[in-house]
């Protein structure tokens, strides 16, 4: 508990799956403040109500953009900027759309699909890391983008999703590598298979049992924003690997006193 | 005048201290082919590519150099002090059964109302209090009041407030332009890098050329940043003769503990204060008129002309100004008036771009 008190985060795509799951567990931990970003407000007043059960005193924005579009980045930004104060500790790089469904092969791939879906998952995450780097840069701040196992292994018919994600790797070793003198640190998860909606839209012949519930893999989101990875950075993670073992293997002790630490 | 607390009464006359015309005017004739028309991204060039003139306040001397070697006019522990304001969309169309009317928010007062420049129409006269303002998206204001001085300025109640109003804001409003520019450029060119307090009717363009790969190289050779916070109004009331009279404003401004400390670490270790635009001198000499360095919201009416004694700001960078500005008069409280002219002239000579998105000027 309260491994994120006095954090200001900002969470994209957080209306529902891991984004919903994330802004729980987040309020769970005694975040400061979160700001929840999706295309649909709705879910958002909800998700906004839950939180209020866990955390009545918590600040909790809710807005709703298409971050497909750079306009309303710079909007989200703005009342980001302002609901924190002009400070930002965690941004959740969570937002992405699957593109057409079912998904067509490349060849067959309409060239607007194409551009919506490389704007909503790989410019956005550019965007809005580079529009709020300002208010991060001074107190130092975590940056967890979310890719997919699709971004290292280019399976047939998952076409923009998989080359957004591609780009979104690239991206994160970029930013970690440029941002390497400052306290701003970045870093990318790979959530693993799980039962999202937007899971059972791409691949509706699976059975989704088999996968994992978002609500459980949101442990190395919290670890990510809280201070004791604060040696953590530029490293990509699977969530629902050994990820503890990842965190040993780059010298991070049970002396740093998480629970997770501990585990190992 | 000092920085002060602003009380609520005194809103109605927000505007006062008219100029003296006459006095120390800046006269030159800019050739139209020196408006910066386009960011410098879209001139081919890195933002902080842009030419730098170097003026140095003991000797007069000019220096031609460009932004991204600002580094060799610095030392260790020199002080970097930035607006940290962002820019708002500030402009907005309020549509009526009658007329159109075009909204240029310049401040919002200590009540949320907003002071707000009332243009593009000839029915000014049809602004009367209690009119009511519809922009769409459920967002409308109420006229109050009409300002003493400037008849197209007038204060508004918005019916939204905080993020709610942002959002808005955002949705409906385009950055405030001029009529130099070749394209409405969006509201992204109109931000400095580092800015993060969103607020400012028009950007501090004096610390639009820094970029990051500027800043982490000045922070590697020891130089130090901190920011204030003064959210910049309107650069012009559209009025060339209200324009000229330099009507001050009051202005709020934000000093944080953080940015306190590092000014009086730099005082102490010798560390020269360079202020990034006029907005940082008028927050940084209000507070020093407070006699003590110390976090600070507060409220200035500080008039800095020719014969100021500057107390903190040993330096400044600020963009070139345009004939008669009023940022003319604050610069002369750096060097005399006759050694701005010169250096004007020689950056005429040599083709220097003015305004927001043009070539900079160094002061120290």
């Amino acid at each position: 508990m309260n491994l994120l008190s006095d954090k200001f985060a900002l969470i994209t795509g957080a209306s529902r799956g891991l984004g919903r799951e994330i802004a729980l567990a987040y309020a769970t931990e005694g975040a400061r403040g979160l700001v929840l970003v999706a295309r649909t407000i709705e879910p958002l007043q909800r998700l906004k109500s839950d939180i209020a059960r866990i955390a009545p005193e918590m600040q909790v924005t809710v807005i709703q953009a298409d971050l497909g579009l750079p306009a309303d980045v710079e909007r989200v930004a703005a009342i980001t900027l302002e609901a924190c104060g002009g400070r930002l500790d965690v941004l959740i790089n969570n937002a992405s759309i699957l593109g057409p469904v079912p998904m067509p092969y490349l060849l067959d791939y309409p060239g607007d699909d194409f551009q919506q879906v490389l704007q909503v998952n790989l410019t956005a995450p550019f965007l809005l890391i580079q529009t709020l780097m300002g208010a991060m840069v001074d107190r130092g701040g975590s940056i967890i983008n979310v890719t997919s196992d699709a971004g290292r292994t280019g399976y047939p018919g998952w076409g923009a999703y998989g080359i957004s994600k591609f780009g979104l790797e690239g991206l994160s070793q970029t930013w970690a590598s440029e941002l390497a003198e400052t306290e701003v640190r970045v870093n990318w998860v790979d959530p693993g298979s799980m039962n999202t909606a937007m899971h059972r839209d791409a691949e509706p012949d699976e059975d989704p049992t088999t996968w994992a519930d978002p609500a459980d893999v949101t442990e190395i989101f919290v670890f990510l924003a809280s201070d004791t990875s604060a040696h953590i950075r530029g490293q990509r993670f699977e969530a629902q690997s050994d990820w503890r073992q990842q965190l040993a293997a780059a010298d991070v002790s049970a002396e740093t006193g998480a629970p997770w630490a501990t585990k190992i | 005048m000092s920085a002060s607390a602003r009380k609520t009464d005194e809103v109605e006359n927000w505007v006062q201290h008219p100029r003296v015309a006459g006095v120390d005017s800046h006269s030159f004739y800019l050739p139209p082919e020196l408006n910066a028309d386009r960011p410098p991204e879209r001139r081919g060039l890195v933002r902080d590519q842009v030419r730098l003139l170097v003026l140095n306040r003991k000797t007069g001397a000019t220096e031609h150099s460009r932004f991204d070697r600002l580094g060799d006019f610095l030392r260790p522990k020199d002080l970097l002090v930035f607006n940290s304001s962002r820019t708002l969309p500030a402009a907005l169309i309020a549509s009526g059964p009658q007329f159109d009317v075009e909204v240029r928010l310049a401040e919002r007062l200590p009540d949320g109302s907003w002071m707000a420049l009332l243009t593009g129409t000839q029915k000014e006269n049809r602004i009367v209090p209690e009119l009511l303002l519809d922009f769409g998206l459920d967002l409308t204001a109420t006229v109050i009041s009409q300002d003493a001085r400037i008849p197209a300025f007038w204060r508004l109640r918005f019916s939204k407030s905080g993020t709610d109003f942002l959002d808005r804001l955002y949705r409906l409003g385009e950055p405030i332009r001029y009529r130099y520019l070749s394209s409405p450029w969006s509201l992204s060119y109109y931000q400095n890098v580092y800015g993060h307090r969103p607020g400012g009717s028009e950007m501090p363009s004096a610390g639009r050329a820094f970029s990051w790969r500027l800043l982490f190289e000045l922070r590697r050779k020891g130089v130090d940043t901190a920011s204030v916070t003064l959210h910049a109004g309107l650069s012009s009331y559209l009025d060339d003769g209200l324009d000229r009279q330099h009507i001050a404003s009051e202005e709020e401004y934000w000093i944080s503990e953080a940015t306190a400390k590092k000014i009086r670490r730099a005082r102490k270790s010798g560390g020269r204060l360079i202020a990034i635009g006029t907005t940082v001198v008028r927050a940084l000499e209000s507070m020093a008129q407070q006699g003590d360095i110390r976090a600070q919201h507060a409220y200035t009416r500080l008039r800095i002309t020719a014969g100021y004694r500057l107390q903190l700001s040993d330096g400044l960078l600020t963009g070139l100004h345009e004939p008669e500005a009023s940022h003319l008069d604050l610069l002369a409280a750096f060097v005399p008036s006759v050694t701005i002219q010169r250096a004007y002239a020689e950056a005429i000579e040599q083709h220097y771009l003015w305004h927001e998105f043009g070539d900079v000027n160094l002061i120290m």
